[in-house]
């Protein structure tokens, strides 16, 4: 057994729910560095404190706990702790150890934690989880309805509505709306995937367009067009995005 | 159905005053145009209405087996032409015969008794045509309201069962949540665990039981909705208050059951779950004219984006009433600053419906 405490946070909106987690690590070689009750708390301790392990709770105020986990640099080992059933699947995506429906034994509580001091003691490096995070293959994903994005040291909770338009650019995707542009590290397949696709339309390799703001759209050689936005920019359209856009429109 | 002339006695006694005003008109047309004696004219006017009178009740027959819906239009014409000449030449014959034998000596009565059968046999098929139609508006009419009252009734029987889908359903989440809160407090305190135990289960009942009737009265209502904020200040702390302003006339008035508990659920989700400030969530219930105005607000953050899953609540509230109270915008909502608003609007009047 290593001898150094385990250094864990605990993440929740309610007391009562960090209490209880509090007291089944009670007799545990863990020291709790910090107790957060939403996830902008929880991402300034966990850059602060670098944990071995969190506990992290998923309906939160103002981000929940998978967005909180999107604009880490680098994941510590998470147990989920919550009410909600249906993100266990998601949860497992991004590598947590763990999914501890509320309420809890602490027999499963321990269960849970061993599992995670063998992963602590066994791998020094958690970097390759984040990986995990970013890109996840999902049958039928879940809609997003809002993407956050952390940009120097603010973090921006954009709601779909306001995305003008997304463009690829290297390993990154600029995502871009009347206010500004956002790197986010995410694959252009992803975003086709996880947004409406009743409202946003893949109309080039490199763009995915709100057709909210679609304003016209006009041809400009042989199979290639050019798509203008209300706010009067223009974007190029493929010959298969022409299509799509066809598609959606008829 | 049966024959409405016999069916219904104010019809009845409709029908026998038709023909006594037939037979004072014949009686009168016979007296004073053609100059026949009083008490002749008294006898042939008696005579031939009664007979027709009683012609005229089983008149009901041709017309409910002669129906349009199963014979061609030919077909139908051809059938009420031969009743008609049967009826009206059977009426004509009898009344010819009782009369002649009654009056055998009267050479000048005969006389104009003889000359009278071609008109008499024409207003028998009028009469038989009266009739006929009278018949046939009645069971059309009658048919016609029939459908309707079926159709009321599928109606509501649709209604009924849409109300059951619109009923309230109590969230899961807030279920294992509150268990969760339980669980912690056996360990840290037992006696708040207890009394969490004992309103959430007071909570549970309330709503299983209520969810039973579809209405309930307003006090009734509120004590479920305080059994519910004690739980959810049980978790949340002090991340809210609660306010009322209940006026003590409106708290024995009926509304819909487990109306007010969506909308507090909304202002607990997008106020206290979505938000990292205080929030207050206020009640009030006022009597406004015909209707009973209730308000729940709450204040909430404005930067929080709203997760996915609003509205469908107030989407049922909105068509609960709908459906209840036969009325639309019953429910509304308005956002001012980082207020928002519920109001519902109960018709405390008894619907005309």
């Amino acid at each position: 057994m290593n001898t150094s405490k385990i250094k864990a946070i605990i993440i929740d909106d309610e007391k009562l729910a960090q209490d209880i987690v509090k007291n089944y690590l009670k007799d545990k070689n863990v020291e709790i560095v910090e107790v957060c009750n939403n996830g902008f708390e929880g991402i300034k301790a966990i850059n602060q404190h670098k944990p071995d392990l969190v506990f992290l709770d998923i309906q939160m105020p103002k981000i929940n706990g998978f967005e909180m986990l999107e604009l880490l640099d680098e994941s510590p080992t998470i147990i989920f702790t919550t009410a909600f059933d249906q993100y266990a699947l998601k949860a497992f995506e991004v590598n947590a150890i763990d999914y501890l429906l509320k309420p809890f034994s602490s027999e499963r509580f321990d269960e849970a934690f061993e599992r995670a001091v063998q992963k602590i003691q066994s791998t020094g490096d958690n970097s390759s989880q984040i990986s995990g995070l970013i890109e996840s293959i999902d049958e039928n994903p879940e809609k997003l309805s809002r993407i956050v994005i952390k940009s120097d040291s603010k973090i921006n909770i954009i709601p779909v509505e306001k995305l003008n338009y997304l463009e690829a650019q290297d390993d990154y995707v600029s995502i871009v709306t009347n206010e500004g542009k956002y790197l986010k590290k995410k694959t252009m397949k992803f975003y086709e995937e996880h947004l409406d696709p009743d409202r946003f339309i893949r109309i080039h390799r490199s763009y995915i367009v709100n057709v909210d703001l679609l304003k016209q759209v006009d041809l400009i050689g042989k199979d290639s067009y050019k798509l203008t936005l209300t706010n009067g920019q223009t974007l190029p359209v493929s010959k298969s995005g022409y299509q799509n856009l066809k598609e959606l429109i008829k | 159905m049966g024959n409405p002339f016999i069916k219904n006695s104010r019809i009845t006694i409709v029908y026998a005053l038709a023909w006594a005003m037939l037979a004072l008109a014949h009686l009168l047309m016979l007296f004073f145009v053609q100059d026949i004696e009083f008490e002749i004219a008294i006898a042939d006017a008696l005579i031939f209405n009664a007979l027709y009178f009683f012609i005229g009740l089983s008149l009901w027959y041709p017309t409910k087996f002669i129906s349009f819906e199963h014979s061609s239009s030919a077909k139908i014409l051809t059938n009420h032409l031969a009743a008609a000449t049967i009826t009206s030449g059977l009426w004509v014959l009898s009344g010819y015969f009782l009369l002649s034998k009654f009056y055998a000596e009267d050479i000048f009565y005969l006389k104009f008794l003889d000359a009278s059968l071609f008109w008499r046999f024409l207003i028998g098929i009028l009469f038989y045509c009266i009739t006929v139609s009278i018949n046939y508006v009645t069971i059309y009419y009658t048919n016609y309201k029939e459908k309707e009252l079926k159709e009321a009734e599928l109606r509501s029987l649709v209604n009924e069962s849409e109300l059951r889908t619109l009923k309230y359903q109590i969230n899961p989440h807030f279920i294992f949540n509150s268990l969760n809160s339980i669980s912690s407090l056996t360990l840290s305190d037992p006696k708040r665990a207890q009394e969490m135990t004992i309103k959430l289960s007071n909570f549970l009942r309330n709503t299983l039981s209520k969810n039973e009737k579809q209405k309930n009265l307003l006090k009734e209502e509120l004590n479920t909705v305080r059994l519910y904020l004690d739980i959810e200040k049980i978790r949340f702390g002090d991340k809210f208050t609660y306010k009322e302003e209940i006026s003590g006339k409106c708290l024995d008035i009926e509304v819909p059951s487990m109306i007010l508990q969506p909308l507090f659920e909304n202002a607990i989700k997008h106020g206290v779950y979505e938000s990292i400030e205080l929030v207050t969530i206020k009640i009030s219930c006022i009597p406004e004219d015909k209707y009973l105005k209730i308000s729940v607000e709450n204040n909430f953050d404005p930067e929080s984006v709203a997760n996915k899953g609003e509205g469908i609540g107030l989407k049922n509230i909105a068509n609960r009433l709908k459906l209840m109270y036969n009325q639309e915008g019953l429910l509304t909502t308005k956002k001012l600053g980082n207020v928002y608003t519920a109001n519902v609007l109960i018709p405390t009047q008894k619907a005309e419906a």
